[in-house]
């Protein structure tokens, strides 16, 4: 068992998955340029987040190849790599599950490691909740009174928060979907979000994915902490799959300077075999 | 709260993130090695999910060979000062890349210099 500094420093490395200059020719990246501050309201009084969001630590900032791609961690060695390290080589622990859950998962670990995990995403499957939250390429945020709606560019995903819907469909009504059906209410400032309906094949994430059972709840709180800060408070429910809820936090900081863009993952997806495995032909 | 606070930092890491800032593994790479290939370019593919930059390189032996080099995404590349016309055919490059590791002709892009050695894109912005 590594130290928890080192633990942490890994799992760190396997998020940031990247780069510092990989030629001395190339310059460090210069301070963020916002062109506008975020405008603070709406009409109605309500906070307003519309517009393109990216993480502060995250991909866009962090991401230093020339080309894009990869290269040594800032973080040391240890995030080198971990990219695709399985999950059960990363010195990281997962929510503790239940029966069958736990089994299929253990399972999962062992595909992982022996490199047979299938990669749904790969073929261009939707990310879904929460793992479109990641917003590793950024995300938009439009806002109307009606509907909050939350794209994120990886993947062209859009997640619509009903404000206007007071509870879910019915059980027998409800579909199971890939972002969920999710309603929305205003607690003062902070934002309150209920999802339920998302697809149980729809993973929580990590390699391979955490599973959850169709019966999951996410309620999220979302909150300025700053100006151009917004911080997501994800709380996850599923006590069928899992003994215990548990809670994750996402930041995202806003980005006057840049625009969603479009990103259609199966226009050239030209190396990935049918299991979603990279290849060459 | 039974699950002390490390752990609840280790499954946010876990769950909301994306494994890898693409959308497959690179596995397929190796990413212990670097091969630095200068040729000419054939064809550069704008594309989503990944760019490809194909480069035809005259190898010692005399083989003509066609490397294919993946790259990010072209809306990240755009936020790296990279356009679609950034290389063209015809153009000479050095490329430095993680290579395949069945051993074809392919690689993970890391950088590209242009005939005249400079940097091609740039960081993020």
């Amino acid at each position: 068992m590594r130290s928890t500094h080192a633990f942490v420093l890994c799992a760190l490395g396997a998020v940031l998955s990247v780069s510092v200059p990989v030629s001395s020719q190339i310059a460090q990246a210069p301070a963020v340029k916002r062109s506008a501050p975020q405008p603070a309201r709406l009409p109605d009084g309500k906070p307003n987040w519309t517009g393109f969001w990216d993480l502060p630590n995250g991909f866009l900032e962090a991401y230093r190849g020339p080309a894009g791609i990869s290269g040594p961690s800032r973080g040391g060695g240890e995030g080198r790599g971990a990219v695709n390290v399985p999950l059960a080589q990363r010195p990281t622990r997962v929510p503790e599950m239940k029966s069958p859950y736990k089994e299929r998962y253990e399972a999962l670990l062992k595909q992982a490691a022996a490199g047979t995990l299938p990669d749904p995403g790969a073929l261009c499957l939707p990310q879904g909740m929460p793992g479109m939250m990641g917003a590793i390429y950024g995300m938009e945020i439009l806002q109307t009174p009606k509907i909050i709606a939350i794209s994120s560019e990886f993947k062209a995903g859009t997640r619509r928060i009903w404000m206007d819907e007071k509870t879910h469909p019915a059980a027998d009504e409800l579909e199971e979907t890939f972002v969920g059906h999710s309603i929305g209410r205003w607690e003062g400032d902070v934002l309150v979000v209920d999802t339920v309906g998302i697809r149980a094949d729809v993973g929580l994430g990590g390699r391979p994915p955490l599973p959850h059972s169709s019966k999951m709840r996410i309620i999220e709180r979302f909150r300025q902490t700053a100006p151009g800060m917004l911080v997501d408070e994800i709380t996850f429910d599923d006590s069928e799959a899992y003994v215990a809820s548990w809670t994750e936090t996402r930041s995202y900081r806003y980005r006057a300077d840049l625009k969603l863009q479009e990103f259609v993952c199966l226009e050239n997806n030209r190396n990935v075999d049918e299991r979603g495995v990279a290849t060459f032909k | 709260m039974r699950t002390p606070h490390m752990v609840i930092v280790a499954v946010a890491l876990v769950t909301l993130a994306i494994p890898v800032a693409a959308h497959h593994s690179f596995a397929a790479f190796d990413q212990s090695r670097q091969v630095t290939i200068k040729g000419e370019v054939t064809e550069f593919q704008w594309t989503n999910p990944h760019a490809w930059l194909q480069v035809k390189v005259k190898a010692a032996n005399g083989e003509d060979q066609e490397w294919s080099f993946e790259m990010i995404s072209p809306s990240v590349l755009r936020r790296m000062g990279w356009t679609k016309a950034s290389v063209k055919p015809g153009d000479t490059v050095t490329v430095v890349a993680n290579p395949a590791r069945d051993g074809k002709y392919a690689g993970l892009m890391l950088s590209v210099t242009d005939a005249a050695g400079r940097a091609i894109g740039g960081p993020a912005q």
